[in-house]
């Protein structure tokens, strides 16, 4: 099976180039970078129309959302065990949280958006950032709320791939929340960033990087 | 029994929409965005973020759109409405669910910024501007896909159509459809559904937009 991901540090690809990597799966990678312009080669606009990333290549197939890589990829490989397939006990629960990520996502994209991408102070809207911020902590405690059991990971039997897709937005929000009051998710995220896979998914230690900050602050009004 | 927590015309009703479909009779609970009903301590215990759809069945409860409509395909495939594992159109399947997602959170940050952050609103033009394009952007594979069938997926009509159920009425607020002629006929199919029809009738009066169009600011 041919499998290519097409990735940027520190994107949205991070959750598909972590679960490859806990899949233990050959693959080939093809790195790009945010900030230049080539994401919008018409060589990659033909991969994924909208120019962004991830994009997966796989047997012939080209899957462009990064939810849908997740779930497809755990049931490619179900000897790995990282999916709940229908039937499994868990399956509601998992496919709840694989949605729920991208939930946490957006409230992350639209704080990249306003703090890293948009670079001129005017445009931004301090009050929409704060809002974003507030939104995106109250959607952490569902997280707080579900470790309380002392589970490890989301899933009560272990970890799984919605590890990978929440993981990565825990590590996201991180910069734009406090995780003072939430220890769960803290203790969450540093069981995460243990692990050897999701080590191997993040940038080299010279990479340009989306996330020059380890935190934002919401500039004032 | 089948009970859906719903806000009209919010993500919920992709759910409502599904659920007629199916034929399955469910109590609807209806909720206002600004009465305080989803911050009522009595639905923090059905969804702790207080925020629609859930939908309790078969003694559990669920809260994402997505998820919802993956459930309920999967546990009532005899309908026909989802592509389980192994089907052939997985890929698309999953694609567009995820697709349907990554557009409403468009449409959501531009139903914030113009809606819900005062008046006028304090949201940057910048970002507006920048968010219409956006959505104009995603609905553009979405016009190619129809002027070659009816639905989504070449085998016909399945709940991929229903996870648009919020964004193909939504994004008109924002973008002029005018532009997307292959869609217009799309939403008028869609509104043909007699299952449509019937979860209109159900979902209650809209409290988002009043007024037809949210044109962009004029920057500062």
């Amino acid at each position: 099976m041919e499998i290519r991901l097409h990735h940027v540090d520190e994107s949205r690809s991070v959750r598909v180039l972590w679960l490859l990597e806990e899949l233990e799966v050959d693959f080939e990678l093809v790195s790009y970078d945010f900030f230049d312009k080539s994401l919008r080669t018409a060589e990659y606009l033909m991969l994924n129309p909208a120019g962004r990333v991830p994009a997966l290549e796989i047997d012939g197939a080209v899957m462009c959302e990064s939810g849908a890589m997740i779930e497809y990829l755990c049931e490619l490989f179900p000897e790995a065990g990282l999916g709940r397939p229908p039937g499994d006990p868990e399956r509601m629960e998992w496919l709840d949280w694989l949605h729920y990520a991208e939930t946490i996502g957006q409230h992350c994209a639209n704080l990249t958006q306003a703090h890293v991408v948009l670079y001129e102070p005017w445009m931004r809207s301090s009050t929409q950032m704060s809002l974003e911020a507030r939104r995106l902590s109250k959607v952490l405690e569902r997280i707080e709320l579900l470790l309380v059991d002392g589970r490890e990971y989301l899933m009560e039997t272990g970890f799984s791939g919605v590890d990978c897709a929440v993981g990565y937005g825990v590590d996201l929000a991180r910069r734009f929340v406090r995780l003072d009051e939430l220890p769960g998710v803290a203790e969450y995220l540093e069981r995460l960033c243990a692990r050897p896979a999701f080590q191997a998914a993040q940038p080299e230690a010279d990479a340009r990087r989306i996330y020059a900050q380890d935190f934002y602050e919401v500039p004032d009004a | 029994m089948i009970r859906l927590h719903h806000v009209a015309f919010s993500r919920s009703f992709r759910i409502l929409w599904l659920l007629e479909e199916m034929g399955l009779e469910a109590e609807i609970r209806h909720y206002g965005l600004t009465d305080g009903s989803l911050r009522a301590e009595e639905y923090r215990s059905i969804s702790p973020a207080g925020r629609v759809p859930a939908l309790e069945i078969d003694g559990i409860t669920i809260h994402e759109s997505g998820a919802i409509v993956e459930y309920l395909c999967e546990t009532r495939p005899e309908h026909g409405l989802g592509r389980l594992p192994g089907d052939p159109e997985r890929v698309p399947f999953l694609e567009w669910l995820g697709f349907a997602e990554t557009q409403a959170s468009i449409l959501a940050s531009l139903n914030m910024q113009h809606l819900f952050m005062g008046d006028p609103s304090p949201a940057s033009p910048a970002v507006l501007r920048l968010e219409a394009a956006r959505l104009a952007s995603t609905l553009k594979p979405m016009e190619a896909v129809m002027k070659k069938r009816d639905w989504l997926l070449p085998s016909g009509f399945s709940a991929a159509d229903t996870m648009m159920g919020f964004n193909l009425f939504s994004a008109p607020y924002f973008v002029d459809f005018a532009r997307f002629g292959a869609l217009r006929a799309h939403i008028a199919r869609i509104e043909a559904r007699p299952a449509y029809v019937r979860a209109r009738e159900k979902d209650g009066v809209q409290q988002f937009y009043s007024k037809p169009f949210y044109p962009v600011p004029e920057e500062a």
